[in-house]
């Protein structure tokens, strides 16, 4: 079996000196979609920010496509080939929305391989149609779903061969999710490989091919995702039944 | 007993105003790099003033160096080759600041970003009395001037432009020539922010660090970049001021601070539209305070602060650590 995409092996992230993940293990494959799931502040978010060097890790280790990622200045990671939407959505406010997906390409385009900025841009907005029409609009002044689509976008700037989303269907109506899963499906589709956080385990099922469970800072299971959600412990332990 | 003069006369009024957009360019330009270094690293530096210290004296020497070397202005043709000397010793004083100013950042402010802001006041303090006795260790105590041309001093040496015939009263060209600069760097500043892809990265940087480094930016180079940026700027002003017949002093650098402080609080910190339009308002109070009433001098400025923060806490443009 060929090594995976991205490993992560017995990650210990510290914030202000607390560690806040106890040795999380999870890897995502070639072309694979995972998931992250696990209550608010249960690690996923820290285990993202360890990934992308934005948390220190005590210990432990992050490769990707072989590479230790570790060793690298955080500012090298994205060029990797890693595109990151932080949880919230962390845009450039005061920038309009196309400006905000150039700004990765100015940054770090070249060393990526994006030639065609413009081509970039408009390729982005084809996914995103509902954003297209408002792609002048400040981005303070979008609403929360389409934040969500042009902090994806912008994460899809550098042409990623992973996409890490942390928690994009969260805080959105019923129907958005649907619209942004869709979105979310169509990028799995184009081949590009996904890791998102989910606090809802109900969103994810139907577009992750591989799950894992966490909790306090640790990987408690993982699996096929349409069965672990059936798993009556991690039922009680999602709904906050698990103390 | 101060006599308060009864009335102004016109042609003074308009002096003292102009006097008071001359000073509130030069501010402009020093406050503006305060409130970006500000906004975009999150420090303020209490050493911002000594750049425009230092731009001054270096000002002095470097002008100094042509002066005696060129011939003084006599005819058009000499002028334009002086006055070309002049904007030279200028840029090149201004030019220096840059890797002072960006070694500074990399070597001292860096370890302290995430530091309390009472570490980072107490370092750029350290850093304001280390460049003023840097000062005095290179130039000496007393006030320097630039060599006199002629027995005469730059400005007067520039001043050509017949300003009376124009205006109908008279005016030094070099300040007026300061004040388009001044009206310069604002423009340029606001287009750099807002239609480079330079600026509006460093803007991304002082929105959102995080977000920005996961799109590949360097924040320490960014950093690094303003840091110089401003003590370009900074530099700039005080070569320029220096330029203007006033005689350059250690302790220039700190009553441009305190009153920097002033012009980005009434504009909102953080904000360039904000710095200009506080930097012309405390210029021009500041002046008319000068000439008519001295002892509040000082004083005259920080009343309108507070005035500006009981009408507006937030400032003219409250834009708070973020460049608009």
């Amino acid at each position: 079996m060929s090594d995976p995409l991205l490993a992560v092996t017995n990650n210990k992230a510290t914030v202000e000196g607390f560690t806040v993940t106890h040795g999380v293990d999870l890897s995502v494959d070639e072309g694979e979609a995972v998931a992250l799931v696990g209550r608010n502040g249960a690690g996923k978010t820290s285990t993202f920010r360890g990934i992308m060097g934005l948390t220190p890790l005590a210990e432990g280790s992050v490769k990707f496509k072989g590479e230790e990622l570790t060793e690298l200045r955080p500012e090298l990671i994205p060029v990797r080939g890693i595109g990151y939407q932080p949880e919230g959505r962390d845009l450039f406010t005061g920038m309009t929305v196309e400006e905000n997906l150039r700004l990765p390409i100015w940054t770090s385009g070249k060393a990526r391989g994006v030639e065609d900025e413009d081509a970039m841009v408009e390729s982005i907005l084809d996914l995103f149609d509902e954003l297209s029409h408002r792609r002048d609009t400040e981005v303070q002044n979008l609403s929360g779903g389409q934040g969500k689509m042009c902090a994806i976008g912008r994460a899809m700037a550098l042409d990623p061969d992973l996409l890490i989303l942390d928690e994009p269907l969260e805080g959105l109506a019923p129907i958005v999710v649907e619209e942004l899963k869709g979105y979310i499906q169509e990028i799995i589709d184009r081949g590009i490989s996904v890791l998102i956080a989910e606090s809802n385990t109900s969103h994810v099922p139907d577009i992750v091919e591989e799950m894992y469970v966490i909790e306090r800072g640790s990987i408690v299971d993982n699996g096929d995702p349409k069965e672990l959600t059936k798993d009556p412990d991690i039922q009680e332990l999602m709904q906050g039944g698990g103390n | 007993m101060i006599e308060l003069p009864l009335f102004i006369d016109l042609g003074d009024a308009a002096v003292h105003t102009l006097n008071g957009i001359f000073r509130g360019s030069i501010l402009f330009m020093i406050a503006s790099g305060l409130t970006i270094i500000f906004g975009v690293l999150g420090v303020l530096n209490l050493a911002h003033g000594e750049f425009y210290g230092i731009g001054a004296f270096l000002l002095t020497s470097i002008a100094t160096f042509f002066v005696v070397r060129i011939a003084a202005p006599t005819d058009p043709l000499s002028t334009a080759i002086f006055a070309a000397a002049i904007v030279i010793a200028v840029l090149l004083s201004a030019a220096i600041l840059i890797p002072i100013a960006g070694a500074i950042e990399a070597t001292v402010i860096r370890p302290i970003y995430d530091r309390a802001e009472m570490y980072q006041l107490l370092l750029t303090y350290a850093l304001l009395l280390i460049l003023v006795d840097t000062i005095r260790i290179i130039w000496g105590s007393q006030p320097v001037r630039p060599a006199a041309v002629d027995g005469q001093q730059i400005h007067a040496a520039l001043d050509v432009i017949p300003m009376e015939e124009l205006f109908g009263f008279q005016y030094s060209s070099v300040r007026i020539f300061t004040i388009f600069i001044g009206i310069g760097t604002f423009l340029f500043l606001l287009w750099f922010f807002d239609r480079t892809k330079t600026g509006r990265i460093i803007r991304a940087t002082a929105i959102d660090r995080e977000a920005a480094t996961a799109i590949g930016v360097s924040s320490d180079r960014v950093f690094t970049l303003v840091f110089a940026l401003g003590g370009f700027f900074a530099g700039f002003s005080g070569a320029l001021y220096s330029v203007s017949a006033i005689p350059a002093t250690a302790e220039m650098g700190g009553t441009a601070l305190v009153l920097s402080f002033v012009v980005i609080v009434i504009g909102g910190l953080g904000s360039i539209r904000g710095s200009f339009v506080g930097a012309i308002l405390v210029g021009v109070v500041w002046s008319w305070a000068i000439a008519e009433y001295p002892p509040a001098e000082i004083a005259a400025p920080f009343a309108l602060m507070i005035l500006v923060l009981l009408v507006r806490p937030e400032g003219l443009y409250g834009a708070w650590g973020e460049i608009e």
